[in-house]
Formats: structure tokens, C-alpha cells, sequence
């Protein structure tokens, strides 16, 4: 058992004990470290001045083409849960190397990297204060460039740079000189952080030190990283009231706010069978099963091909920065009404795996939830205290099931939903004459219309086999509406969320019907 | 004038702090190193919107370990400010008048510490009524200054007989600045009562007076630095100086410096934000659609205190003509006061409710007509036929572009073919429920000079030093808009110097003092002007000298023999009478003349018979050189100063703010854009598609910063628009004060496909080197999102043409209200 934590930061080892390790990173970096080239403007993810770039220990991709290092926001992470893993700051970019005093003649560009260059030439930072953001963000998208698979072309387009800088607000620029910037930097005279701010022996101390699980006990903050399930008992027994970090998006959010302060947790991004995600067959039905440390980028990437509607719905999930830190579980058991990914996981025949440590080994520690029974009041699910997740598993849509996932928010990207909705139906082989087809198989879940993420029963049941063309009778709509209880606040109000509901409803069913037409 | 193009002959150099931005080397107050002894400053604010403040107990914070000390109003020496009326406590005294009113500050040895000692202050409440909108205000008649009207012509008159008449209310909401560095001051305590304050401010001067009046302090000895701001837009004009204040106060008591950083939080709890309006307007209009006369009232909600609201109607007022003339115009503003956080200057001041009420009336007389509104704008577009070029405030437009614009825009953007596609996708939208398609071309007039005249001045200080390099000293402040490296082009160019020889130094009220806020875009045109008219003297001194030096044998040349005892003085070189400076009433968009034929350029100094220069009869007019720095170092030599300070004021502005009339402007600042969106049929949502714009920036100094604070103010004008929703519970309280749930604009949202380009227009000779002012104008150009959005909402089925009540901003929820009313209204009755 350790009882320090032990990161790269910007190629050097640093080890820190309780008494640093409660800390924010953006904290740490500026106080502690006085790098202050990062920059906090924000506290809670959502305007990216503060990212930076890191390396995780484990990841569950498989591919050598995913890039290490992936932007994440510094204000919410802790210290403490980048245990085993290596960042890299804006302040050791310049000259490639640990930070140094080295003055920088008058309107000197030369020590500059090719992202900071194109910066400057394209006129992409006015204040300033949101550029070292931006700096981090583009150069995690170089890191991904330069992994292209050979023979695909290595240039960043504007839809590239535009992904890449959703997670980070910029007041001055109006964005457009960053899009030009980013388009223009030279991918052939660029070099990954990997080999200008890594180094070997670090890593060897770092891949040595993850294999056995970390203790912090301060006063004020407690922190346990298991390596292994059967670990975690005797802590939780000690502290019952310890959080469960995944990525700590949300937590760290409300740690920052001042609402509560972390002051005993537990982060599981030691136990490698955490990060399992992988496509089984299960009576003749696709399902993936993803593991609880497994990040919403990785769910992302993994399901481009055999979900393309859940990624292309994920691309408006939150920013880069927020998914390659959060997981798909820790959107799952923080229960927000709100919640993107909750609506699709209620239509999509999930299960949810627990670990339930008090049980072990005297019961079986394992049991598992249908999503169904999963939300039982705001915010409060079936977890027993101390049990965790361990994986959810969905059904992969077959190819004769229509999936719409629909977000609608007040601004379109980086941003929680007002409503959110998902719907599933399998429509008829083949239309009657004239009437077009029918569907069934109907579910439908829809978030921000009530206290909790709400499947639509006597809705569902209501629709089940109906002719697409006249599905929506205003009797239906009546049962939909009747189903939910939306409210009304800073996001829209609650006549607003009925009425895009029910549009919501009505486009699925609209666009349905015009695949009937010939 | 020259056709419109996108290069020019201006630089293209960056921004003077662009390689240590993008290095994250470049410091703003908060990455200061903390000195020993630092204290961090934190504020206690009311959560309530009026209340009365029955008791202040501080004993349980100041239990806390590492709270130093708690301060209430009383501890200031004078506790009131405010930029025009000094009506605003710097610590609310017996009552609080608006939710994030501050109330008591808490120092301590760590920001954690300080936090926690907010929480402990114990403030007892008792609440009291409060206004909480520009009706209520209205029936209560609270107001902050008196009504003010500007009028032309016989409007009352003009309406009676006018073929067609339409009135309207045009409700526009406030926008939060959203600087990403918030308010932020450090304040180190120096000898004998001192003291130095490093603050983000757009108005160090203003800063150093409040800080020194608040703590009974002369003047001199409160000296305020602004080395940069991480964002400004007029959100740190006024209200950064409180802040100081606070800071201030406890490195004064305690002598310690003291640092206050707040965080966004409290920054947007806290803060005045732009003025909502309500404006109510009658407009007659004949057949055609030519603009007869206007009527507008305008309401503003100035918050609870006074901070630069009336200025703000005032712009208001002067821009409700925009881009047309109007024959018989009214216009009246009233500001009201209400229980909110004081509204204050954003990038536009009041220019963009003045500007938005003409463009929504022009868009709904053409809907009534059924014409393209477009056709409207060019019919009432100011020109010099027919003496229709002079506003309703009897100003006269020089050198006006607009025209032009109208007609090139249309013809670059391709707008009548667009509008006949966007038709016919509108008619097919409507059966198949897709996307609504809008589209919409506006202009901006925007008049550039503070309309408060005795702020229309700058000092520039000019230091060159022996190596030939040389700082500058102005009061304009660097919020990122690049006024930094502007002067320092104009100056070095000047001097025929590289830009990399001008060093900008902080703006700094010792160095130059009685400053203007950075504001009103006018940074670079009065300090620009002002550190030119300093770099002239020094040229024509450096020009006699030269012209001493041709005639002088080098090896007489005080640099030859100065230290030998043989030291030889040019004596009269470089104390002429000034009245021989050539550029005595020189035309600015010529820059300075030249001297006896003295040519500065490429860093040396040219004239015939300095060295280099070939001998002999007939070739005298071939000149020699030498470089600028050796003519520096010969001047110190000489005893000749290297230094200038220079003043500078506008000329011909004779605006009378009491009859509403005379020339209020300089010039003005044109442009066009033209925007199509799209708007979804079942969530509001809105995409911008495509916005062209087109902008007359006189001969820019540097066209990438120009081009910069075009697509900068452009974005931040479609949030305003858009998305950016300030939302207040109904006890006042703003419940949207994070980035969370503040929605600017995104990297996503700029406009999928966004052209700017510069109309090429020598002919500004007002300004400074023919440049015109880029802040704030192009922000204007954003309504043309809004109203391409109501465009777009005009063409649903249930709406079949007629103009939608929208409101500023069009968010998605209003969008989508305008679009289903009566179902909303359902709703809603069902559920109140
Ligand atoms: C800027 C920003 C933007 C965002 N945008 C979106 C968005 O667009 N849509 C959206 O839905 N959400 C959004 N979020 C919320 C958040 O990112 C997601 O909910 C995310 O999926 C949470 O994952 P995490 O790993 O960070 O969870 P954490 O913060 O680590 O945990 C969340 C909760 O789950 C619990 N938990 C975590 N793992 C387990 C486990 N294995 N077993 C039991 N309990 C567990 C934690 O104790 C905690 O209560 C956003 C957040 C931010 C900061
Ligand atoms: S400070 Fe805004 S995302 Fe971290
Ligand atoms: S440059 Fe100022 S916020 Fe981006």
C-alpha cells in the first residue's frame, strides 16, 4: 500500500501526500507550483481556460491510433485521482522542455511550438486570458493528428478545430482567427508531448507504482485507490461517507462551488477490470458492456459504427475536456434529471452492475439492476449505500430499429439539456397498401420533463403497433403529456419543455412517415 | 473611394503581448507572485434586492483562523462614488439596494480563509419592497436623472397626416460582459501612507480617485497600474474601481498588501451588466415605405445607482436613427432606477437599443408592405441627394459610405438570389417541418467621441532612449483589442523605426495623469493622436539636429569629442522656436511632414550631408544617413531632451446636451451586414448559417486587429442576441451567473460561413492617420442575426408573414414561443 500519490507533471515525478492531494489541479499548479500559465476563469469545466493535457494509466481503447494525452479541465480534477497518470501544462509547451526562466526577447516567436506559431500569426489571442485554453486544446488535437493512420491525409480542418475547441469560451476573438490558426498549423513540423515532455524513467515509476493501491489519511482529506474490488470494504466500512470519484465532473463541480467539500474518497481508476469495454452477444442480441471507468470519449469512439446516432448525440454532450475525463456510469449514478445519456440507457434494455462491498465475501457481492428499476426519486437511485458500479450493458440497436436521440439546450453545443429525448421503435417490414407502415417495440424516455430521467409507458403502450402516418392523435399526445411533470427554471420553462417534447415526439414519428413515402 | 477588398497596406504584425499569450507568460493581476504577508480580499454581498441592514456582527468570522480583520462602510473615509453621480456606497451603509450589493469585506491570510470568514459574518436583514422591472419603476416613479428629449421637425404633425402608421414596445434584456479575468486588483502599501494598485481597469485614473477619495487620501499619493485586462468590454470602465477600493482599504489599514480576486460567481452576482430597455415607438411611413417620422420612448433599468446609465440613454438617443433619415423625429429617454445590480457601459454603450428599434421597425413596416426589407433600408438610407444626410440632432454626415455599402453588400453577398432560394425552401419547410430559413442585411452608424465632451482628450508620453529604442506612455488601456500595438505602429512608423523599438509601458497615473476611460473606441484615435503629437515634437527636434549634423564635420560631432575636453555643442539645434514645426495644423490622415527635407525611415535618419552622402556639385540632393540610434545618442550628447509629452482633444465637437443638437461626433464608423439563419420548428433552436460583413474602417493601422475586433464584437453581439440569457428569480436574485448557465457564444456557433472584408476608404481625414474606430461598431452588425431570426420566425405557417413579437435576446425558448404562441399560452394558463 502507497501513501503518496505519484504523477508526471510536465516530464518530472511528483509525489504528494494528503496535505496537497485534496486540491484542485488548477489549485495546485498556480499555488503550489506557481505555473501559472494555466488560467482559471470558470471553477466548474465549462470554459476550458484552465485545460491541460494528460495521459491516463489505463485506457480501455484498444487501438494504438487513440492518443495518450487527451485535454481535460484542471479546475475539477483533484490531485489525488492523477495517480499514475502524466500531465502537461501550458508553461512547459514554449520550449519543449520543464519550464524555464529563460527571457523571451521582444516579440520573439522562435522558442514557440508550431500550435503557439500559428496562434500568433493568425491574431487568434486578443486578452489572452483564455489562450493558454485554447493552446492545450489544439495541441491535444495535434497529438490525435499525429496518429493518423498512414495513408489517410494529416491536415486539421476547420470542422477538426471547431470540435477540438467546443469546451473553450473565448470573449474576444469571436473564434473565427482560432479556426484559421488551428487549420494552419504545420502537422509535419509538429512533435508529440510524448517525446518532448515525457520521460521514460518516470513512466517505468509510474507503471510500477499503479499496481499497488494508494492510502492517503489526512485530517482533513482521505483518499483510497483500490487495485482490486475486494479492497474497497474495509475502507468504506471506516468511511461510510466517502464519495465514489469517477471522472469527478460532477463532483468536482460541486466541491468547487463550495456546496461540499471532498473530504473522504474513493477513486477506482486502479482496478483495470473497471475499464472493460467490449461488444458480447447475449440470446441473439448485440450488447456493449462498459466498464465504470470507462471515459464518454471512449464510449464515443466505440460506438461510431455500430451506434452512430448515440455518437453523433455524444458529440453535443458537455466538451472534449469534460468527456475525456467523465464516464458513462458517472452520468448514469449521478442521477440528474438532466442527465444526457440517461434517456437512451432507459430505452436501450440496460443493465447495471453492482459491487456491493459490504455484502463481500460473506453474500454475493455482485448483483444487477434493469435500468427500469434504477431512478427512484430526484437524484436518489437503487444503489445501497456503499455499492458501486462496476459496468453498465446495453442492447446495439438492430438495423431495423429506428433510434432518435435528440437534445435540445439553450445553446447548442457545451451545454445540459432543457430536454432530451430518446425513442425506439421497430417499424413494419412492409407497408400497407397505401397506409404506410406500422411500428412496435416503441420505447420512449425523455430527460428534464420530470424529477427523474421518465420512460413513457402509456405512451409506449398507447403507440405499440400503430400505423406510423397516424400515430400522433391528439388522445396520444394527451397520454404523453399526462405522463410527464416538467418544471420551469433558468433553462426553460416548464411550457416550454412540454411543448418541445411533444415536438420532439411528433418529428420522430414525422420523419418515420416520410420514409414511407415512395 | 476604392472598391472594397480584404488585404491592405496596413500591418500585419500581432498583437504586442501575442507570443506570451499564446506561451501563458504573459501576467495578469492574479498570477502576480504573492508577496510575503499578502492577504486575500473577499466581499460579503447582499443576497437580497432591498433590505434594510439591522446588525453587522463579525466577531465569529474573525474567530476564524487567518481572518485578519472585517471591514464595514464606516471604515471608508468617504463612502460614496459614482462616474457621474456619486450616488453609489462603496459599502452599503444602512440598507442594500440590489442582491450582490456589497456589504462588508474580509481579509484574511488565505482566499479559504476568507471565504469561510464571509460565511461567518453574521448580517441581519430586514426585507423591504423592491422594484424589479422598468414598469415597476415606472409606477413608482423611480428614476435616476431627468427625462431627456431630442427632437426634429413636427413629429405630432407628421403623424396626423401620414398615410400609414405602426407602434410597437421592443423589449431588449442586459448581457453579462463576461470577461474572462474577472474584476481583480492587488494594492501594495508604500512608505509614508502610499500606495501602488495594479487593477483590472479600464480606468486607471478613475480607480486611483475612488481608491483615494474612499480612504481620504490626496491624489499623489495613490499611483494605479493596468498592465493588461484578461477582457474588459466596458464591464471594468466604471465598476473595476470599487473593487480597488476594497483592496485598497485593507492594505491601507493593515499595511499589508492585500490581493481581491473574485471569482466568476460573485463577478456576475455582483456587477452591473448592460442596460435592459423597454422602447416604445410610433413610426409613419407613406406608401412606398419611406420613413415620415418616429416617435420613440425609451426606458432603461439603470440598476439601483446611477454608475453611467445617463450617458447610455444618451447614445441610445442619438442612434435611433441608425443609417436612415428620418424628416420629424422624437425621441425621449428615462432611466430607471430598480433593485438590481447598477447597469453600466457594454462594448455599444447605448448605441445598440437605438439602432435595434429603428432595424425591427424597418423590418416591420416591410412585412406590412410586403416588401423586402432590404429594398426599405436602401429607400431611407442617409445620403447627400436632396439634403437628406443630416440627423435628427443636426449633425451632418462627412464622407458618408453608407450607400455604398448597402449596394456592394448586396451585389458580394449575393442577397436576391439568396432570398428567392430561401422562398422557396421556406414554402417546402412549411409542410415538412424543417428548419426555417431567414435572412437579413442591417447597417451601423455608430458616432465615435464620448458624448460627454471634457472626456474627449489623452496624454502621451514619448521616452527615447540612447540606444534608439523608446517607451511610450499612454492612458489607453490594453484589454486585448490591440491599442497597444496600434499606437506603437503608429509611432514607430512615424520615426521610420521597426515596431519591435516601441515598448508600450502599463498604463500607469503617474506617468500619465487626468487619463479617459478606454472607451467608447476611441483608445487608439485620442491616445493614438496624443502619442503622435508627442513623437512630432521629438521628430522635428531630431530633424534640426540632423540638419546641424549635415552641416556639422563628423569628426566635430559631440559623439567624436565628447569626454576629450573638446566637446563641441550644436547649440542651437533642438531649441527652435516651435512655432517652425511644419506640422502645425497638419492633416492627420498625412501623417506628420518633413522636416527640412528630413527623411525618417527603415531606422536610420536621411538627409543630404550626413555621412554617406556623395560629394561633390550637383549630386547634393542624394542623401546620406545615419541610423536613428546615433542621431539619439548625438542628441543626448547635445543636451537635447529625448523625452515629449504631449496632449490632445478633439476638435469641433459642439454638441449641446440641453437642446439635443450640434455635431455630437467626430465621425462615424459605417457598416453593413447581412445573416442567414436558421431556426428549428420544434425546439427554437437557431443556427447561423452564413454572415457577410462589410465594414468602412478608414485605412486601418493594423487590418488583422481590425479584423479581429470585427469578428470579436460581431459574436459577442449574437450571444447578446441569442443566447446570452440573464435569468433573475422573482426576488431579484440572478440565478444564471456561471458559464453553466450563461450560454455565450461557442466555437460552434459562429456562423458556419463568415466573410468580413473592409471597404477600402481613404477619405476619413478626421482621425488620426484616417483610421476609424472598430471596438464597438461591428457589435451593431449583430442584429442582423435578430432580426434574420424573425425573418425566418415570420415565415412558419401559423405566423404567414407577419413580423413575431421578439424579444433581445431571441433564445431558443422565445423562438419556439413566437413560433407556437397558443400552445404556450396553454400551457401556461393550465399551469401558472
Ligand atoms: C462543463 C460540464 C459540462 C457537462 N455537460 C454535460 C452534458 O452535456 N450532459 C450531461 O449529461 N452531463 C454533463 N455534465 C455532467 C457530467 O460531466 C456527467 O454527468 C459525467 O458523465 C459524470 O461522470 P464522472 O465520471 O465525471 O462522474 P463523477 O463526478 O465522478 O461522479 C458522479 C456521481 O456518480 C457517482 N459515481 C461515479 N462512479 C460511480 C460508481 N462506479 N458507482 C457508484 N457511484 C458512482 C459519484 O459518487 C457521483 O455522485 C457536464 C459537466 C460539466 C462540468
Ligand atoms: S476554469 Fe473554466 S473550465 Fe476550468
Ligand atoms: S482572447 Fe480574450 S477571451 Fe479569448
Amino acid at each position: 500500500m502507497r501513501s503518496t500519490i505519484l504523477f508526471s507533471l510536465n516530464g518530472r515525478a511528483v509525489e504528494l501526500g494528503a496535505d496537497r492531494a485534496g486540491m484542485m489541479l488548477a489549485e495546485y499548479l498556480r499555488e503550489q507550483q506557481r505555473l501559472v500559465g494555466t488560467k482559471v476563469v470558470c471553477d466548474e469545466g465549462d470554459c476550458g481556460a484552465c485545460t491541460v493535457l494528460k495521459a491516463a494509466p489505463y485506457h480501455a481503447s484498444r487501438s494504438k491510433r487513440a492518443p495518450r494525452f487527451l485535454p481535460v479541465n484542471s479546475c475539477i480534477i483533484s490531485v489525488a485521482q492523477l495517480d499514475g497518470s502524466s500531465i502537461v501544462t501550458v508553461d512547459a509547451l514554449r520550449s519543449g522542455a520543464p519550464p524555464t526562466d529563460a527571457p523571451v526577447g521582444a516579440g520573439s516567436t522562435d522558442a514557440l511550438t508550431p500550435v503557439q506559431r500559428a496562434m500568433v500569426d493568425c491574431h487568434a489571442s486578443q486578452c489572452g486570458f483564455c489562450t493558454p485554453g485554447f493552446v492545450m486544446a489544439l495541441t491535444g488535437l495535434v497529438e490525435k493528428k499525429l496518429r493518423t493512420a498512414p495513408g489517410y491525409p494529416r491536415v486539421i480542418s476547420a470542422k477538426d478545430a471547431k470540435n477540438a475547441t467546443t469546451g473553450n469560451l473565448c470573449r474576444c476573438t469571436g473564434y473565427q482567427p482560432i479556426i484559421d490558426a488551428a487549420v494552419a498549423i504545420p502537422l509535419d513540423q509538429c512533435q508529440s508531448v510524448e517525446q518532448s515532455l515525457e520521460s521514460a524513467p518516470v513512466r517505468r515509476r509510474l507503471a510500477l507504482a499503479i499496481q499497488q493501491p494508494v492510502l492517503l489519511d489526512g485530517p482533513d482529506f482521505r483518499f483510497f485507490a483500490p487495485t482490486q474490488l475486494a479492497q474497497l470494504g474495509a475502507f468504506l466500512e471506516k468511511h461510510p461517507s466517502a464519495r465514489i470519484l469517477a471522472g469527478a465532473t460532477d463532483l468536482g463541480v460541486v466541491h468547487n462551488k463550495r456546496k461540499q467539500r471532498l473530504i473522504a474518497a474513493v477513486s477506482l481508476h486502479l482496478i483495470p477490470e473497471l475499464h472493460v469495454l467490449e461488444e458480447r452477444v447475449h440470446k441473439g442480441t448485440r450488447r456493449l458492456r462498459v466498464g465504470a471507468r470507462v471515459t464518454l470519449s471512449e464510449v464515443r469512439d466505440a460506438v461510431k459504427q455500430s451506434v452512430p446516432e448515440l455518437a453523433s448525440f455524444l458529440d453535443l454532450f458537455a466538451s472534449p475536456q469534460i468527456k475525456n475525463q467523465g464516464t458513462l456510469v458517472g452520468n448514469l449514478a449521478n442521477a440528474s434529471p438532466i442527465g444526457d445519456t440517461s434517456p437512451f440507457l432507459l430505452i436501450a434494455g440496460t443493465t447495471v452492475e453492482v459491487y456491493s462491498p459490504m455484502r463481500a465475501p460473506r453474500q454475493a457481492a455482485r448483483r444487477s439492476i434493469p435500468i427500469e428499476q434504477f431512478f427512484l426519486g430526484y437524484r436518489v437511485t437503487a444503489l445501497a449505500a456503499g455499492e458501486v458500479i462496476t459496468a453498465v450493458e446495453f442492447d446495439l440497436p438492430s438495423a431495423r430499429d429506428v433510434v432518435r436521440l435528440q437534445k435540445v439546450s439553450q445553446r447548442i453545443d457545451l451545454d445540459i439539456s432543457t430536454v432530451c429525448a430518446a425513442i425506439r421503435a421497430t417499424p413494419s417490414r412492409a407497408g400497407r397498401a397505401r397506409l404506410g407502415r406500422t411500428v412496435t417495440g416503441v420505447r420512449i424516455a425523455f430527460g428534464g420533463v420530470a424529477a427523474t430521467p421518465l420512460r413513457f409507458p402509456r405512451t409506449e403502450h398507447a403507440l405499440e403497433g400503430r400505423l406510423i402516418a397516424h400515430a400522433l392523435d391528439p388522445e396520444l399526445l394527451e397520454i404523453f403529456q399526462s405522463e410527464m411533470t416538467p418544471m420551469g427554471d433558468l433553462r426553460g420553462s416548464s411550457a416550454f419543455r412540454r411543448v418541445a417534447a411533444e415536438n420532439l415526439l411528433r418529428k420522430y414519428f414525422r420523419e418515420l412517415a416520410l420514409e414511407d413515402r415512395p | 473611394m476604392s472598391p472594397p477588398r480584404s488585404a491592405s497596406s496596413a500591418s500585419e504584425l500581432p498583437h504586442d503581448s501575442a507570443h506570451t499569450h499564446v506561451a501563458g507568460t504573459s501576467e495578469f493581476i492574479d498570477d502576480r507572485a504573492r508577496l510575503a504577508g499578502e492577504l486575500e480580499v473577499v466581499v460579503l454581498f447582499s443576497p437580497h434586492a432591498h433590505a434594510r441592514i439591522k446588525s453587522i456582527r463579525t466577531e465569529q468570522a474573525l474567530a476564524i483562523p487567518g481572518v485578519v480583520a472585517v471591514y464595514c462602510a464606516k471604515d471608508f473615509a468617504h463612502n460614496l462614488w459614482g462616474s457621474i453621480i456619486k450616488d453609489q456606497p462603496l459599502l452599503a451603509e444602512q440598507e442594500v439596494q440590489f442582491v450582490g450589493e456589497a456589504v462588508a469585506i474580509i481579509a484574511a491570510e488565505t482566499r479559504e480563509a476568507a471565504y469561510r470568514g464571509r460565511e461567518a459574518v453574521a448580517v441581519e436583514y430586514e426585507v423591504l419592497p423592491a422594484i424589479l422591472s422598468i414598469d415597476e419603476a415606472r409606477a413608482a416613479r423611480s428614476f435616476i436623472g431627468a427625462r431627456r428629449t431630442i427632437e426634429r421637425g413636427d413629429a405630432t404633425a407628421a403623424f396626423a397626416s401620414a398615410p400609414h402608421t405602426l407602434a410597437g414596445q421592443l423589449v431588449l434584456r442586459g448581457a453579462d460582459h463576461f470577461y474572462l479575468e474577472s474584476q481583480a486588483s492587488i494594492v501594495y502599501p508604500h512608505e509614508d501612507g502610499q500606495l501602488e494598485v495594479h487593477s483590472s481597469s479600464q480606468h486607471p485614473t478613475e480607480t486611483q480617485h475612488v481608491v483615494a477619495h474612499g480612504l481620504g487620501l490626496p491624489d499623489h499619493d495613490v499611483v494605479c497600474v493596468v498592465k493588461r485586462m484578461g477582457g474588459g468590454f466596458g464591464g471594468k470602465e466604471s465598476q473595476a474601481a470599487p473593487f480597488a477600493a476594497y483592496a485598497a482599504l485593507v492594505a491601507h489599514r493593515l499595511r499589508r498588501p492585500a490581493r481581491i480576486v473574485l471569482n466568476k460567481d460573485d463577478d456576475m452576482i455582483m456587477t452591473g451588466k448592460r442596460n435592459p430597455f423597454q422602447n416604445h415607438y410610433r413610426v409613419a411611413f407613406d406608401d412606398a415605405g419611406r420613413l415620415l417620422a418616429l416617435e420613440v420612448d425609451f426606458f432603461s433599468d439603470g440598476g439601483a445607482y446611477a454608475d453611467l446609465s445617463t450617458s447610455i440613454m444618451e447614445r441610445a438617443m442619438l442612434h435611433a436613427d441608425n443609417a436612415y433619415f428620418i424628416p420629424h423625429v422624437k425621441v425621449a429617454g428615462q432611466v430607471c432606477r430598480t433593485n438590481f445590480h447598477p447597469h453600466t457601459a457594454f462594448r455599444g454603450f447605448g448605441g445598440p437599443k437605438g439602432v435595434a428599434t429603428i432595424e425591427v421597425i424597418l423590418e416591420r413596416i416591410a412585412a406590412f408592405l410586403k416588401q423586402d426589407a432590404l429594398d426599405l433600408r436602401k429607400l431611407n438610407c442617409y445620403t447627400a441627394e436632396g439634403g437628406r444626410d443630416v440627423t435628427h440632432y443636426d449633425q451632418k454626415l462627412e464622407n458618408n459610405c453608407l450607400p455604398q455599402l448597402f449596394a456592394e453588400l448586396e451585389r458580394s453577398s449575393d442577397y436576391r438570389r439568396r432570398r428567392r432560394e430561401i422562398v422557396r425552401s421556406n414554402d417546402q419547410a412549411r409542410v415538412t417541418g424543417a428548419p426555417l430559413r431567414g435572412l437579413s442585411l442591417t447597417a451601423v452608424k455608430f458616432g465615435i467621441s464620448f458624448t460627454t465632451r471634457f472626456l474627449n482628450q489623452a496624454n502621451a508620453l514619448v521616452l527615447v532612449h540612447r540606444d534608439g529604442t523608446l517607451q511610450v506612455g499612454t492612458g489607453a488601456t490594453e484589454m486585448g483589442q490591440g491599442v497597444n500595438a496600434r499606437i506603437a505602429e503608429l509611432v514607430a512608423r512615424e520615426l521610420g523605426l521597426p515596431r519591435s523599438t516601441v515598448r508600450i509601458l502599463p498604463t500607469a497615473t503617474d506617468r500619465n495623469a487626468n487619463t479617459s476611460p478606454t472607451a467608447a473606441s476611441s483608445g487608439t484615435d485620442l491616445n493614438g493622436a496624443a502619442a503622435l503629437l508627442a513623437a512630432r515634437k521629438l521628430k522635428v527636434r531630431l530633424s534640426q539636429l540632423a540638419v546641424a549634423l549635415a552641416a556639422t564635420p563628423e569628426e566635430r560631432w559631440a559623439s567624436n569629442t565628447a569626454g576629450l575636453g573638446t566637446q563641441a555643442e550644436l547649440g542651437a539645434a533642438g531649441r527652435s522656436d516651435p512655432l517652425d514645426d511644419p506640422n502645425e495644423g497638419a492633416d492627420w490622415a498625412t501623417g506628420i511632414a518633413t522636416y527640412h527635407g528630413v527623411r525618417f525611415a527603415d531606422g536610420r535618419v536621411h538627409l543630404a550631408g550626413l555621412p554617406g552622402s556623395p560629394a561633390g556639385p550637383g549630386k547634393r540632393t542624394r542623401r546620406g544617413s545615419i541610423s536613428f540610434a546615433a542621431l539619439v545618442n548625438e542628441a543626448y550628447l547635445n543636451r537635447i531632451s529625448l523625452s515629449e509629452y504631449a496632449h490632445y482633444s478633439i476638435p469641433g465637437l459642439a454638441f449641446d446636451k440641453l437642446a439635443g443638437k450640434g455635431p455630437a461626433f467626430l465621425y462615424f464608423t459605417q457598416g453593413t451586414a447581412v445573416s442567414e439563419v436558421s431556426v428549428d420548428q420544434d425546439s427554437g433552436t437557431v443556427k447561423v448559417l452564413r454572415t457577410d460583413i462589410l465594414m468602412d474602417l478608414g485605412r486601418p493601422v493594423n487590418e488583422p486587429l481590425d479584423l479581429g475586433q470585427v469578428s470579436g464584437a460581431f459574436i459577442q453581439g449574437m450571444g447578446w442576441v441569442t443566447t446570452e440569457k440573464l435569468f433573475y428569480d422573482r426576488k431579484g436574485a440572478l440565478l444564471s451567473h456561471a458559464p453553466s448557465t450563461y450560454k455565450i457564444p461557442n466555437v460552434q456557433d459562429t456562423p458556419r460561413d463568415f466573410r468580413i472584408r473592409l471597404l477600402g476608404n481613404e477619405e476619413n481625414r478626421a482621425n488620426v492617420r484616417g483610421t476609424k474606430a472598430a471596438g464597438e461598431p461591428p457589435l451593431l452588425l449583430a442584429l442582423s442575426v435578430w432580426t434574420a431570426i424573425g425573418d425566418a420566425v415570420a415565415q412558419s405557417p401559423e405566423r404567414d408573414g407577419a413580423w413575431p413579437q421578439l424579444e433581445v435576446p431571441a433564445t431558443q425558448e422565445e423562438c419556439l414561443r413566437a413560433l407556437a404562441p397558443a400552445r404556450f399560452w396553454a400551457w401556461e394558463r393550465a399551469t401558472p
